[in-house]
């Protein structure tokens, strides 16, 4: 990603983008921690138990959801792509549009948790339920602390008709956060939701 | 990176594009593997598997611009990845041992 800004080290890539990198890289320690704790559980759990998570997924929508989240990896993508070709009002539509796609996610997974709990299922129904929502529920903490990032950005750039080249570097820093939260998404639809 | 070596918004929607086909691919599969008997976990798990991975690469390859970026960006990424995936597997190998002896 490349908004115009300083480079402010020998590597040729900017400290704090770097650092970021290196942060998303450690986080994969941390979702990985989580999901091999869930297939852990899970692959312990009798698949005859009417708790069995696999009689509570709602696949139709949890789809719609991950489909959400991943065109908000578009509409993240537009803006930065917005504001590298200095478009500010392009740029602020999408990273609102973007916030609105992660908070539709975020209803969406307090609407699933709640079905769950209704039919039964909560943090201390059984081990795997208990990984199931420390997973989904820190992923879905992530979601929320990149909808408030994206919302002050929003609030920023409206405040200052635009945002400046400094404030193009954080647009790209929280893009990459967004991103990588997608991609952990797709890890966990797949692995924990479409695979018995 | 110049920013005229990025995709231009078309190609963003054409890749996002191809992200929903790979999910509505992905959706189709599950409902498969329910629906019939002689499609085996062991064929669709894989698939699966394969399919998460293309979106997983798209997804950081274009709009991560990891394919357009210095290749310590990529290195940096790998690492934390790599590393993560050979403990898990380690440790889901190691206990699903433990867990088939008994």
């Amino acid at each position: 990603m490349s908004v115009a800004h300083d480079v402010h080290e020998s590597t040729g890539i900017e400290n704090r983008k770097l650092g970021m990198w290196a942060f998303l890289s450690s986080e994969f320690l941390f979702f990985g921690a989580l999901i091999s704790n869930y297939l852990l559980f899970k692959g312990r759990f009798p698949m005859e138990d009417p708790l069995h998570p696999i009689n509570f997924y709602d696949i139709p929508f949890t789809s719609i959801s991950s489909f959400i989240l991943l065109m908000s990896s578009l509409t993240m993508v537009l803006a930065h792509h917005a504001l590298s070709e200095n478009d500010q009002r392009a740029a602020r539509t999408w990273l609102l549009a973007t916030a609105a796609l992660g908070l539709t996610f975020l209803s969406g997974q307090f609407y699933e948790f709640s079905e769950f709990v209704i039919k039964g299922a909560s943090l201390s129904a059984a081990p795997v339920w208990s990984s199931f929502f420390v997973l989904t529920g820190f992923h879905g903490a992530h979601v929320a602390i990149g909808v408030l990032m994206l919302l002050i950005l929003f609030v920023v750039s409206l405040r200052n008709d635009g945002l400046s080249e400094a404030q193009g570097m954080n647009l790209e820093l929280v893009g990459l956060y967004w991103h990588f939260v997608d991609i952990i998404w797709i890890v966990i639809f797949t692995v924990i939701y479409l695979i018995p | 990176m110049a920013a005229a070596h990025h995709p231009t918004t078309k190609q963003y929607i054409q890749i996002a594009l191809a992200l929903a086909v790979l999910t509505g691919i992905e959706i189709a599969l599950f409902y498969i593997e329910e629906g019939v008997d002689a499609v085996t976990t062991s064929v669709t798990a894989p698939a699966l598997l394969i399919l998460a991975a293309i979106k997983f690469v798209m997804v950081v390859g274009w709009f991560m611009h990891v394919r357009f970026e210095k290749p310590l960006v990529s290195r940096f990424f790998a690492v934390g990845f790599v590393i993560a995936i050979a403990l898990y597997a380690i440790v889901l190998s190691d206990m699903g041992r433990a867990i088939l002896g008994g």
